[in-house]
């Protein structure tokens, strides 16, 4: 067999492997619902629910901020996040949770919230911030 | 019925425009030139194709020059009627920001892509000889499309390009824009995003865009070998220029690292973010590109792989900018644009060069000079084209996680980004890397064609051994054996990286000198790789915190150690082996800075002390916190504000108008202390003496007379070290009695003198003190999060190292070019000609 055949059927089962992870890694986005059924990390897309409380006093506990969050199926759920309160948090139209269900509070180890631009209505700003351990290579 | 606007400043938009026209028609009518040109035949021809081609490029240069003086000099002015002056830049901006307001847009950036591509076009001009006509209908080309994407016209509903020309009343609806003298209400801009204003912004983006731009040259020189059948004449020329963009987009790439690393809003030098990734995949190919356009030169193997790698890393140009300014991305990045309507035009960018590439490659297929023979297993070249195809598939990793948003749109599907996307990077990366600077190492100490294997096998051998003693004292010293045993295996194989190539440095300073520059460049990617992994791997939250109320168990249990720490204002705290205290805040300009002392204990002794200011920049309605560090030869450490009280966004008004009354609801309910000169009172923060009576106690605004009395009352507060003085003031004026509390602000302290108790003399009876105390919430405070980076200087020095490797290959390169004789340049095509 001719080297190059060798090279190029590497290749292909490592671009093949890499497709499969790929796939594998992908999670979902799915409603607060579909978190308390899964052990798994997964994305929660909803919106803020503005008349409920956001709970954060850095004196009580600077890591620690809570509110309820609507899933796009309407599901309302109590988000608890370890950490300070993102910046104009309130004002967020649609948010993004990476997380997990734990004991009926769904734990948030990552934020990503789009707000209106405070002058255009038509653009909106990206943020995220993330509780993630520090030792997470 | 048309409104006259007053006040309004037309004509540098109006002239702006002008040239946005004249250069996208200049590139047209140059493109259209030499495409003639390339066509004919060069010794029949009096070059009048080529001369109009010429004339056409540098009327388009001259045009964009034009717009960059008028964009410029709206911004400089401040001329709020057009809308991208209105959108980035304000008033107060200093002028170097206004410089850098070029580039905050889209538009900006366009316009930069299209200068730099303008003054490589003009070198081409100059140096291509016999290769410009071909070359130049490529830049001409790209000239074209980038000029579609600022040209702002409107076509019934559609739009093509925006123009960064656009006024304010023509780029949104709003009834103000129906008043003659609107811009009499726009008095200021919105100035920059805070968290751009930052020096790198003024040097990242015109070095990036010099990166991307100059990928155009190696394409437009595969595309002319393959379309004038040159096949193998262009791989020499072309390499320099190669060499040139891995070194500039390169740089452009870790600068903008750097930024993030500085300013620590994306958690570290590299996030893996969509709009990173897709930043390096043009990188990543070009690099793998040169290596075998390299091996192409000296052996005449990969032909294919090394045209094929050439041509698509321009093409992965335009999908990286599709992906970062289409608004593709929007859930799954941070620094994404959002869509200004060139969606489509952003895929036909990529569609016009992906269809050039497809084309040639299959049209010219069966001439292309494909080696039939395989290259020997112990050759250089065999071991190059494996470390290409690997950088190669590296890059279809990132491309394709990457990409998740765009398959969900061609697909319908709804896949999301991995939950924790790097970790997922880091290991499958991580396990490229161990393959690719392995071979960046043995490879090495093979040579082209044939190699003596018994001699190979030894040298080899040796240097892993010394590699892998190296490693273990590394990894054990740092901590990298922790972690993944992957991460350990880069380490070994980066550490043999370097010193493989510290071999061939030290030989090439003995002799053979031009062989420099290639080792000089993987040294630098050795310790490159070094310097992330350790520093990565092994940084370090300092500001633990396992305190806070329990809301939940399982909340703290899952989380704790938690890493942000709250600091009262002059009440320190232990945070690992430093003592910190938030001393003071002071604004200066546009940042509010809080000053941090450190003070490092060891042993009970203070061995280091040094202040911290991290800063916060509100701008746009939002805060923006930039860190500061204390760099150490081997580590940083970083300080950063996630959260404070002392700057509110909500208005002020509320708390001046509610007065004594409502001052006094600021503090905790009071308590009343009876004390006798010299006696202490606690409070919760420390405690208070009183030193003594003042009986000639003197107050503003209130003339004494004889029979008034007005007492003050010494007092010093000691809180957490430090010493306060106050004295409020007791009186009886006529019947009536006064008492002047005193605020001890930096103690969070209000202190009224209430009453006398009188004893035998004065200084013998008693006196009520009223003391208020802020609660805990109404304090000054901030929360804080202090993290350590080691090793991160291997990293920068890596990168510089790398770039001045490149630079020397650059030079060697260039040297090896011979001269073009003119005449000579006409004999391909003779050749070409008679294969027909």
């Amino acid at each position: 067999m001719k080297k190059s055949s060798i090279v190029g059927i590497i290749v292909i089962a490592i671009a093949i492997a890499v497709i499969i992870s790929t796939y594998s890694s992908t999670s979902t986005y799915g409603s607060f619902n579909d978190a308390k059924n899964s052990k798994s990390e997964l994305h929660v897309v909803g919106h803020l629910n503005k008349s409920k409380e956001l709970f954060y006093d850095a004196t009580k506990d600077a890591n620690y901020f809570s509110f309820y969050m609507k899933d796009n199926k309407g599901e309302e759920c109590k988000v608890v996040y370890p950490g300070t309160k993102p910046q104009d948090f309130e004002r967020s139209e649609q948010i993004v949770l990476t997380g997990q269900m734990k004991g009926g509070e769904f734990h948030a180890s990552k934020i990503l919230m789009k707000c209106p631009s405070k002058y255009t209505d038509d653009k909106l700003n990206v943020t995220e911030v993330s509780a993630k351990k520090s030792a997470s290579i | 019925m048309d409104i006259v606007f007053k006040g309004e400043h037309l004509l540098p938009g109006q002239l702006g425009q002008f040239f946005i026209v004249l250069a996208f028609g200049a590139a047209l009518f140059s493109l259209i030139c030499y495409y003639f040109s390339a066509q004919e035949d060069v010794a029949k021809s009096d070059n009048s194709w080529l001369r109009l081609g010429r004339i056409g490029y540098w009327l388009n240069t001259v045009a964009i020059l034009g717009m960059g003086v008028c964009l410029f000099y709206i911004l400089y002015h401040n001329y709020f009627e057009y809308h991208y002056a209105w959108s980035y830049t304000s008033r107060e901006l200093p002028v170097y920001y206004i410089v850098s307001g070029f580039w905050n847009g889209q538009e900006g950036g366009f316009l930069l892509w299209y200068f730099w591509t303008a003054v490589l076009g003009n070198i081409l001009i100059w140096k291509a000889k016999s290769w410009e006509s071909p070359v130049m209908v490529t830049m001409a080309l790209t000239q074209v499309v980038l000029g579609t994407m600022v040209l702002g016209l409107q076509i019934g509903s559609a739009h093509i390009g925006s123009s960064p020309f656009l006024l304010l009343r023509n780029a949104m609806e709003a009834p103000i824009f129906k008043n003659p003298n609107y811009l009499d209400f726009i008095k200021d801009g919105k100035g920059m995003n805070p968290s751009l204003q930052n020096y790198w912004m003024i040097i990242h983006p015109p070095t990036l865009f010099l990166g991307l731009a100059s990928l155009v040259v190696p394409f437009a020189y595969a595309t002319a070998g393959l379309w004038k059948r040159r096949y193998k004449e262009w791989v020499a020329p072309a390499i320099p220029y190669a060499l040139f963009g891995c070194m500039i987009l390169g740089t452009g790439v870790i600068m903008g690292a750097f930024w993030a690393y500085e300013s620590l809003n994306f958690g570290g030098f590299w996030a893996w973010d969509p709009v990173e990734n897709a930043s390096i995949f043009p990188w990543l190919v070009l690099v793998a590109a040169v290596h075998v356009l390299i091996v192409f030169k000296n052996t005449g193997h990969s032909y294919f792989t090394a045209t094929l790698l050439t041509l698509l890393s321009f093409v992965l140009v335009w999908y990286s900018s599709f992906l970062s300014r289409s608004g593709i991305l929007g859930e799954s990045s941070v620094h994404a644009f959002t869509d200004i309507g060139l969606f489509w035009q952003l895929v036909i960018g990529i569609i016009v060069f992906l269809a050039i590439t497809i084309y040639l490659l299959i049209s010219r297929w069966k001439e292309l000079p494909i080696t039939k023979k395989d290259e020997d297993t112990y050759s250089r070249e065999f071991w190059m084209f494996v470390g290409a195809v690997f950088l190669g598939l590296s890059c279809l990793q990132l491309i394709l996680v990457t990409s998740v948003p765009v398959w969900n749109a061609m697909f319908g599907t709804k896949l999301a980004p991995p939950t924790d996307p790097v970790k997922q990077y880091n290991i499958i990366q991580a396990s490229f890397a161990v393959v690719i600077a392995l071979l960046s190492g043995f490879t090495q100490f093979l040579k082209y064609k044939q190699t003596d294997i018994r001699r190979f096998f030894i040298t080899t051998l040796v240097y892993l051994v010394f590699a892998a003693l190296i490693t273990a004292l590394v990894v054990y010293a740092t901590g990298v054996y922790k972690l993944n045993f992957v991460f350990n295996l880069v380490m070994l194989c980066a550490i043999y990286s370097v010193v493989a190539n510290g071999k061939v440095l030290a030989d090439a300073i003995k002799g053979k000198f031009k062989l420099a520059g290639s080792a000089v460049g993987h040294i630098g990617f050795g310790l490159l790789l070094v310097g992330a992994l350790i520093s990565a791997g092994t940084k370090r939250v300092i500001s633990e915190n396992l305190t806070g109320e329990q809301y939940s168990a399982e909340f703290a249990k899952d989380e704790n150690p938690k890493e942000n720490i709250l600091l009262y204002k002059n009440e320190p705290i232990k945070m690992g082996e430093y003592m910190v205290t938030f001393r003071s805040d002071t604004i200066e300009g546009a940042q509010h800075l809080f000053n941090i002392d450190y003070q490092r204990i060891q042993n009970g002794k203070v061995t280091e002390g040094f202040t911290l200011r991290p800063n916060v920049i509100q701008a746009q309605g939002g805060m923006s916190s930039s860190p500061d560090t204390k760099h150490y030869l081997f580590h940083d450490m970083y300080t950063h504000i996630t959260m404070t009280n002392v700057i509110t966004t909500e208005p002020q008004g509320e708390e001046a108008s509610h007065g004594e009354e409502g001052d006094d609801k600021k503090y905790d309910a009071p308590v009343t202390h009876e004390i006798a000169v010299g006696d202490t009172m606690t409070y919760r923060d420390g405690i208070i003496i009183l030193k003594g009576l003042n009986k000639n106690a003197k107050l503003q605004n209130i003339p004494l007379t004889d029979k008034d009395i007005a007492v003050g009352a010494q007092l010093e507060v000691i809180s957490h070290g430090k010493t306060y003085q106050s004295e409020p003031v007791y009186m009886i004026k006529g019947r009536s009695v006064f008492d002047f509390g005193k605020k001890v602000e930096d103690a969070g302290l209000k202190l009224r003198f209430t009453k006398i108790i009188p004893g035998k003399t004065l200084a013998d009876g008693k006196v009520e003190i009223t003391v208020y105390q802020q609660p805990e919430s109404k304090k000054k405070f901030i929360v804080m999060k202090a993290i350590e980076f080691p090793y991160i200087n291997f990293l920068w020095a890596g990168t510089i190292i790398m770039v001045i490797g490149f630079f020397m290959s650059i030079l060697r390169r260039n040297k090896e070019l011979k001269p073009e004789p003119v005449k000579v340049a006409a004999q391909p095509r003779v050749k070409v000609q008679k294969k027909k």
